[in-house]
């Protein structure tokens, strides 16, 4: 049992922090840290210049680009990244279809994507869910047929995050309908988003914003050279990639500093003879988070600490559980902080409200995801009672 | 930050385990005692004798040089197995002394406490006042002439550093958990408007009840740094008692999952109902952070006894997953975790208990409230 990070780690982090602090332009990440709209050039220009310092992919495997570290490290560049409000590598390329091509791809289609994945020179999405197919994926239905030397790509996908920024899309697609198992059959398919006969609708949300989309593909042509892994064998790849993401799903970092942001706000707001930080319900509600979240984040370390191999530990099933929770109570705290402020949407030209009380109801609104994106969290208590407690219904 | 035990750790693990398995109290004989339990003097024994008491104190004074993670390790295996002793009460108190006397006090008596010849308990409660490491309505007295007087200012204070018999403390402590089975006490006690630490030998106790009357009494050390030594005092003892929950929830969470595995209604194990099995994968939930945040708790003492954040960061945590474990564990077992003969709702009490012992959540947060002011943010690695 050690307290202190050893010398080694303690260098380190100090090291991301300088970089992230003096590297990464302060007005890029100023925008970031406001929240409001993503801004898909900041992600651009964010990620290539983590990209050409070599911070990019740092879990993929060293010859494309990772960084060999331990998981404590990975641990405390994506802290430093969070608390420096620097935006994160694409997820959809670094974590997502990164790995899978690096596992399961050929060295042709690594040579052809690796490269490009890392600098988001490709930006992709991934076309998992349908209308149909939710928690329970496997119920997918969008059909490839081969023909030829093409797979002809026929049906609907939902919930494409940023999709309409795409260049390409990473997709389940079912080959063998016949298969005797709904989750037999599958294939993982990389499909140019160009391709004629593919359709992006945009999903407009509570928020007001724009971040998911609904992607059509009507007789959508692939050349047959795009299929990742074994044809039929989709579902294993699903699997590892879910794996991949719900690994360090806890942004620990992002909600220490969103709480941070809100304590700040108690302080500045004026209530009755003081400040809103003053109020004895207000205050202990802060301490409660700090102290909730200072239990999740020695989990999370503890958990890293003991996944040595890369094999996600069922554990991370409690960071995303308690992480989404608790970003959710932080915005949730946000809006009562703002008060009659968050009645305010957009920032006006002419208002005497912050710009931070505009976007709490948005904000908070938007975050009601985290609880169902990444494998909901009714999905991760039963991966915790079957995985864990052994309790098989 | 390595939250793994090494190999000394983990046959100390492996000791206490099977010491708390020896003594752990019956239950499934239809007449097990319910509620506060009595000192038992065997695992007492048991305890002293490897040691335990003496762990995190240096062996200057009789002490093992272990540290605060080896107490955690310990208490979490005693309250694994619901082992009642007055193990966090002897650690406060020995802490008290440790921390709060002089050099010459230290050297004659803690020995005698650290290897269990003597049980020392500490007296916090008044009767009618919410918790506080203050004393209000029990005082110091100088010893006058004729019948006592209530001590002010600097130069009464000197008189109390004075020798046996010149310090007088009077009032009522209660409830004092073990007072009855101690066979001394370190009472807090008002002197002028503050708080001093007294050694008492001679108090009337009547079960939890400790009645002082013109007691005499030593003073421990000076009154000066009495505040400082009593959260060092009660870090030690919150250290004990949240460990001791760790282990009662560890224990109670695997009995409850295995009930719901093998108990059969409507034709079909528990496990086969998701509500309920979902309920059980949040107390597993609530039983991991619980355990890093002690494990966190016993490290940070270890760097720094005075350590009050990191401290009432464990009680609050430990304050409400030991209401979610407890009350889920009775609430899954359904009418059997009701009965006394059943180990589920004793763990249950006993997480209430420590919930309201060194201070409950309340008072945690209220604490943690007021240090707002000293961070942007949560700092736990730097």
């Amino acid at each position: 049992m050690r307290l202190q990070l050893s010398d080694e780690d303690a260098a380190f982090q100090q090291q991301m922090r300088d970089f992230f602090t003096t590297e990464i332009p302060a007005d890029l990440r100023e925008r970031w840290a406001s929240g409001g709209e993503v801004s898909a050039d900041d992600i651009r220009e964010s990620q290539r210049l983590l990209n050409a310092a070599g911070l990019a992919v740092p879990h993929w495997p060293v010859e494309w680009g990772g960084k060999d570290w331990t998981q404590l490290q990975r641990h405390l560049y994506l802290q430093e990244m969070q608390a420096a409000s620097v935006p994160p590598p694409l997820a959809f390329n670094a974590s997502m279809v990164g790995p899978v091509i690096a596992t399961f791809g050929s060295q042709e289609q690594k040579e052809r994507f690796l490269p490009a994945t890392a600098n988001l020179d490709i930006w992709w999405c991934q076309g998992f869910s349908e209308p149909n197919a939710g928690s329970d994926l496997a119920s997918l239905r969008t059909e490839a047929v081969l023909d030829g030397d093409e797979w002809v790509v026929n049906g609907q996908k939902t919930w494409t995050t940023l999709g309409q920024h795409a260049d390409w899309i990473f997709a389940l697609v079912r080959t063998e309908p016949d298969a005797p198992k709904k989750q037999m059959g599958i294939s993982f398919l990389l499909i140019d988003m160009k391709t004629p006969g593919i359709t992006v609708r945009p999903i407009q949300l509570i928020d007001g914003g724009h971040e998911v989309n609904e992607v059509f593909f009507d007789n959508v042509r692939v050349p047959a050279d795009q299929l990742v892994g074994e044809r039929g064998k989709g579902w294993t790849i699903a699997k590892f990639l879910l794996g991949n993401e719900r690994v360090g799903v806890a942004p620990v970092g992002t909600i220490k500093r969103a709480l941070a942001s809100a304590k700040g706000y108690a302080a500045a707001a004026r209530s009755g003879e003081g400040t809103l930080l003053q109020e004895p319900l207000v205050a202990a509600r802060f301490a409660e988070l700090e102290t909730q979240l200072a239990a999740l984040e020695l989990t999370v370390l503890r958990v890293a600490a003991n996944s040595r191999g890369e094999k996600p530990d069922p554990a991370s099933s409690i960071l995303k559980l308690r992480g989404s929770q608790l970003q959710q109570d932080v915005f949730e705290f946000t809006i009562d902080i703002a008060g009659p402020a968050s009645l305010e949407w957009q920032q006006p030209d002419d208002t005497d409200l912050q710009s931070w009380a505009a976007v709490a109801t948005p904000t908070y609104l938007n975050f009601r995801k985290a609880s169902i994106y990444g494998g909901s969290n009714e999905v991760q208590r039963s991966i915790i009672a079957s995985g864990i407690l052994g309790l098989k219904g | 930050m390595d939250f793994t035990f090494d190999d000394e750790q983990k046959a100390l693990q492996d000791a206490v385990r099977e010491l708390a398995a020896r003594n752990a109290p019956a239950e499934a004989h239809g007449d097990v005692p319910v509620g506060p339990a009595a000192h038992d003097p065997k695992a007492w024994s048991a305890i002293a004798e490897m040691g335990l008491l003496a762990l995190p104190f240096g062996e200057d004074v009789g002490g093992a040089g272990a540290s605060t993670v080896e107490v955690a390790i310990a208490a979490t295996e005693l309250g694994r197995a619901r082992v009642a002793t007055a193990y966090a009460e002897a650690l406060t108190a020995a802490g008290l002394i440790a921390f709060g006397g002089s050099d010459e006090q230290r050297a004659k008596l803690l020995p005698d406490l650290l290897d269990g010849t003597s049980l020392v308990v500490p007296a916090f409660a008044e009767p009618g006042r919410a918790w506080s490491l203050e004393a209000y309505d029990v005082t110091a007295s100088g010893a006058g002439a004729g019948s006592p007087r209530s001590i002010r200012g600097s130069e009464a204070e000197e008189k109390l550093r004075g020798v046996q018999g010149d310090v007088t403390l009077t009032g009522t402590k209660e409830p004092v958990p073990y007072a009855d089975a101690a066979d001394k006490l370190v009472v807090t006690a008002r002197v002028g408007d503050r708080t001093g630490l007294f050694l008492v030998d001679g108090a009337t106790v009547s079960g939890m009840r400790v009645r002082l009357d013109n007691t005499p009494a030593v003073a421990l050390g000076s009154v000066d740094d009495a505040a400082r030594a009593i959260r060092a005092g009660v870090n030690l003892g919150i250290l004990a008692v949240t460990a001791e929950a760790l282990g009662a929830m560890d224990a109670a969470l695997p009995m409850t999952v295995e009930y719901l595995k093998t108990r059969k209604q409507f034709g079909v194990p528990l496990a086969a109902f998701q509500t309920l099995t979902q309920r059980a994968a949040d107390m597993y939930v609530s039983l991991e952070l619980a355990r890093s945040t002690v494990l966190y708790e016993g490290m940070a003492l270890a760097a720094d006894p005075y350590d009050a954040t990191a401290t009432s960061r464990a009680k609050v945590v430990i304050g409400q997953s030991g209401r979610h474990v407890g009350q889920e564990a009775i609430q899954l077992h359904g009418g059997i975790g009701m009965t006394a003969e059943y180990a589920v709702g004793h763990h249950t009490a006993r997480l209430t208990a420590i919930e309201h012992t060194f201070g409950d959540t309340r008072w945690h947060l209220a604490r943690l409230a007021g240090a707002l002011d000293d961070h942007e943010q949560v700092d736990l690695l730097t």
